[in-house]
């Protein structure tokens, strides 16, 4: 159970969207069978990526901003991985802190609303 | 030589190929059907093993097909106004009693052809990019090929966009290689004549 229910009736992806990142991530796996191991996580941010520009088109209220931001840093560094590993690696790894910092703002920022709506 | 090719000096030559750099990103100008014709035109005089020709090289432009097959195609970062892709065809192979599971020539045939058509898209002023990782199997349906046409390479071509160029980042970043780097002399490990 998430700390604060932070459900939106916003939703952010069609299910059109839903199957093209379906038929990506499959492929993904089919081809990870063949390729060097470490393009298996240029395949996960990637298709990170894509998600936050499905997202982005239903322009979500609260994350847009975020949204915008992320994608434009992720799409700049995933492609490090093939000109300098080493920073792409150390982007990996700053990464997940990135987004945990941003769900925790939106977090609070639900719970503020909530106190502010509760009688 | 066969024919004379005056007007092409071995520098110019050199700076053409040099100054192609795969683009990931195109504006939406459509690629004409001329600048197409051009490219598979340069395919076409690639070095063919055994001059056997089984590859056919297929045109899409259709935005709603290219975004499919983008779906099944994880190498494909952006999508492109056309592509072309290079298809193998296996009933062409059987005629020509190819032994498509230990000869290794099929690939380089789909690679000299792609390099040509990559060249010819740069003197064209267009901007191309290999794609190979992709399923093959959900490539050939979003292509609606029939089961003796298996797609072994897509080239995704259109004019490129401006972006900015690569930057290199950490001090620890490696130096692009060069010709020296990779050649040797005589025998292993000798970088000079
Ligand atoms: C056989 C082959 C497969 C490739 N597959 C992909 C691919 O799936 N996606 C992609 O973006 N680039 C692909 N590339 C492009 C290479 O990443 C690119 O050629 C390399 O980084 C060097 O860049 P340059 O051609 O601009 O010098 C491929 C290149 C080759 C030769």
């Amino acid at each position: 159970m998430p700390a604060t229910d932070r459900s939106s009736p916003q939703m952010v992806l069609t299910e059109d969207q839903a199957f093209d990142l379906l038929a990506f991530l499959f492929s993904a796996a089919e081809i990870s069978l063949v390729e060097p191991t470490y393009y298996g996580t240029f395949r996960l941010v990637d298709a990170a990526s894509r998600l936050m520009g499905f997202m982005l088109e239903h322009d979500p209220e609260r994350s847009r901003e975020f949204l915008h931001r992320f994608k434009e840093e992720v799409d700049t560094k995933k492609v490090w991985m093939m000109w300098d590993r080493e920073a792409y690696y150390d982007f990996l790894r700053a990464a997940p802190a990135i987004v945990a910092a941003e769900l925790k703002r939106l977090d609070e920022e639900a719970a503020l609303e909530s106190e502010a709506t509760t009688p | 030589m066969n024919g004379s090719l005056a007007q092409l000096s071995p520098e110019q030559l050199l700076a053409l190929l040099k100054s192609r750099r795969v683009c990931r990103s195109f504006t939406a100008d459509p690629v004409s059907d001329e600048q197409l014709r051009l490219m598979t035109e340069a395919a076409r005089w690639a070095t063919s093993a055994g001059n056997r020709h089984v590859h056919k090289f297929l045109i899409v432009r259709d935005p709603e097909v290219i975004h499919r097959v983008r779906a099944v195609s994880p190498g494909m970062l952006t999508a492109p106004p056309a592509l072309i892709a290079i298809l193998t065809d296996l009933d062409k192979a059987e005629r020509e009693s190819l032994q498509m599971e230990h000869d290794h020539a099929n690939w380089m045939d789909v690679g000299t052809a792609a390099m040509n058509m990559m060249n010819m898209a740069h003197a064209l002023g267009l901007g191309s990019c290999p794609v190979t990782s992709f399923s093959r199997s959900g490539a050939a349906v979003m292509l609606g090929l029939p089961p003796h046409l298996t797609p072994e390479w897509l080239l995704i071509v259109g004019h490129p966009a401006p972006v900015p160029p690569p930057r290199r980042l950490s001090v620890n970043a490696p130096k692009p290689v060069t010709a020296r780097d990779l050649t040797w002399w005589e025998q292993p490990g000798r970088h000079d004549p």
